[in-house]
Formats: structure tokens, sequence, C-alpha cells
């Protein structure tokens, strides 16, 4: 270490370049910063407490050992979620949750119910306090499959072409349109069925 | 509308779609109410979920996490290598023979050793050899009266 550094006041870069050295002080800092939305990555693909503990700490392991690959390209957020997400898509497939059920998979080629259900309007200011919407919008998300809302995930708040979820679900670009498809028309669907709920 | 003109319809809000169907998915739009309807409602879901995932905190304590992580971090270090540096093995493999050349000189003719009379040693005897990393062999000939003390190293 060159110089001694105020680490709370250090920006990212400073703090990787540091880290990249081998200062632990420096990567600590970082998992400070970081650790609740990594763990809130991991949380929303896998739904469940402890797995998502396990892959988030597993993620910052994995970070400290690459931590001289990683060259600035994107921010060192965005490069430590691409590690959770993928350490997540791993452990959804080694317990075999990202595979779509049958009938469910038909539905994805020909569109399915989703394609049949009335187009609806879904407002998102509408009344809502915007914690009460989040909580709303997370509860619609736990009523996906697995398959579904990690492609959603993925290209709406992760913001991934389509190709590069096809790359990382191991899939076509044809399942992860009709996937996102399906995905978009049931949580329009859960949405207005919470409205309607509240409104009567 | 089929499932192929919806999903394009969705491309385009995605804007992942060529010049030429965007236009063509334009056309559509033109003409079809169901499928601006269907858009509209793709567009809201959209944004109606961008910025808005709830965040989370980790449930455990910020110290406890990050000693599993440095814990962790600290089990997967390889651990350092005990073998010697390379330019110390060459060191002791040039300067060894030297050595001992030397310890053996000072106890033939040092004053201080009681001087080690190698004519008068038995045939039989050997030069010890304090050394790890050389090995010696000791010879004489009591016809040339002649010792000779040879080391090699490993």
């Amino acid at each position: 270490m060159s110089k001694r550094i105020d680490y709370p006041s250090a920006s990212d870069e400073v703090l990787v370049r540091n880290a990249q050295k081998g200062d632990m002080l420096a990567f600590e800092e970082l998992v400070k910063r970081h650790r609740d939305k990594l763990y809130a990555r991991a949380f929303s693909m896998v739904r469940n407490e402890d797995e998502a503990v396990d892959l988030s700490q597993e993620a910052w392991v994995k970070g400290w050992q690459r931590l001289k690959q990683f060259q600035g390209e994107a921010s060192f957020l965005t490069w430590m979620t691409r590690i959770v997400i993928n350490l997540c898509l791993d452990q959804l497939r080694k317990l075999k949750r990202l595979r779509s059920e049958s009938i469910e998979q038909m539905d994805e080629e020909t569109g399915g119910v989703e394609r049949h259900m009335p187009v609806v309007n879904v407002n998102p200011t509408e009344g809502l306090e915007r914690g009460e919407l989040r909580e709303r919008i997370d509860r619609a998300l736990n009523q996906l499959s697995y398959a579904h809302r990690t492609v959603l995930i993925l290209h709406e708040f992760e913001g991934l072409e389509y190709k590069e979820v096809a790359k990382r679900m191991e899939c076509s670009i044809g399942t992860v349109m009709s996937r996102l498809f399906y995905a978009r028309r049931k949580m329009a669907g859960l949405l207005a069925g919470l409205k309607q709920e509240r409104n009567s | 509308m089929n499932h192929e003109m919806e999903l394009k319809l969705q491309a385009q809000l995605d804007g992942e779609l060529s010049a030429a169907e965007a236009a063509e998915v334009d056309r559509l739009l033109q003409q079809d109410p169901a499928a601006r309807a269907l858009a509209a409602e793709l567009k809201s879901t959209q944004a109606i979920l961008l910025g808005n995932e709830i965040p989370r905190a980790l449930p455990e304590s910020p110290d406890f996490f990050w000693s599993k992580v440095q814990r962790e971090i600290q089990r997967l270090e390889p651990a350092p290598a005990r073998q010697r540096p390379p330019w110390l093995t060459w060191t002791f493999r040039l300067l060894a023979p030297a050595g001992l050349a030397a310890l053996l000189a000072f106890m033939v003719w040092s004053p201080f050793s009681g001087g080690v009379q190698l004519a008068k040693m038995p045939a039989h005897a050997e030069i010890e050899n304090p050394l790890d990393d050389a090995s010696s062999i000791t010879f004489r000939s009591e016809t040339e009266g002649v010792t000779v003390f040879w080391v090699s190293t490993r």
C-alpha cells in the first residue's frame, strides 16, 4: 500500500485499486457498501433467505479471488452483481428450478393463457405509496415461476439484452422473448388484480 | 394478431427490432386497436417495474457477515511456499564445496584445531560433513600418502 486512505470516504475505484494490491480493509469497505444490494439480487432470484445469504457470501469470496481481472469496464457493483447472478443461475440449474413444467412450456410456445387474457390497464402510481407499490410488485413476482421471474429480473432490472439473457440462461432468444411476454402479461394481470382487490 | 406479432410488438418496446421489423410493427399499431392496447399494457407494466424493486437488507450483522467472508477468503488463500528461493539454492550449491574445502584446510593447518594430521589418519577414517545439502567421500591412499576429500552438492 503506497499511502494511507480514508476508507469510508474513498471512491469505489480507489478502494478497488487498493484491494487489488491485497488491501483487505479496502475490500471490507466495498463489502460494507454493497452487501445489501448483492443480497437483495440473490434473494430476488432464489426467494430464500438462507440461500441468498450463502450465495452473496460466495460472490464476495469469488470477487476477492478474481479482483485482479476487474478492469473497470463496468462499475464494481455491476461486476459483483454479474457474479452473484451467475452463482444464483448455477444454483437454480442445480436444483432444476429453471425448467418450465411441460404445460407451462407449451403455453410459452403458443402464447398460453396469458395470450388470451384481456388487456388490463395498470397505472403504476394510482393511489399507491411507493413502499406499498413495491410490496405489491414483490408479491406478484413471487407468484411467477423461477424461469419467468429470472428472465424478468435479468431484462427489466439488470437491463440485459435478449441475447445476453439467453446466453446466461442457456436457452434460445425465442424462449427468452416468450418467457418475457408471459411474465409481463402475468405481472400485469396480478397487479391489476391487486388493484381491484384494494378498490373493492 | 398472431403470437409472433405479439412478440415483435414487445421486441419493439425493448428496442430489439431491426428498422424493417419496427416499420412492420408501426403499421400494425396504426391499423389494429387490440395491438395498441397490448402495447400500452406492456409499456405500463415495464414502467411500473422500473425502479420499484423492493430493497432488502442482509439479515445478518455486518461484522458477522464480513467475518464469514474473510474467514473463507483466508481458508482458500494458497499457503505460502515453503521452498527456499531459487537464488538461495544456487548460491548454496556454488558455495558449499568452497566452504567445505575451507573447513578442511582449517582442520589441517589451524593451530587451534590441534592439527588434524591427515597423514596419521587410518585408511578407514571419514571426515565428517556437517552440511545437509552436500555429500562427501573421503579416500586415503597409504602408499601415496594422499587423502582425497570429494564433495558434491545434491
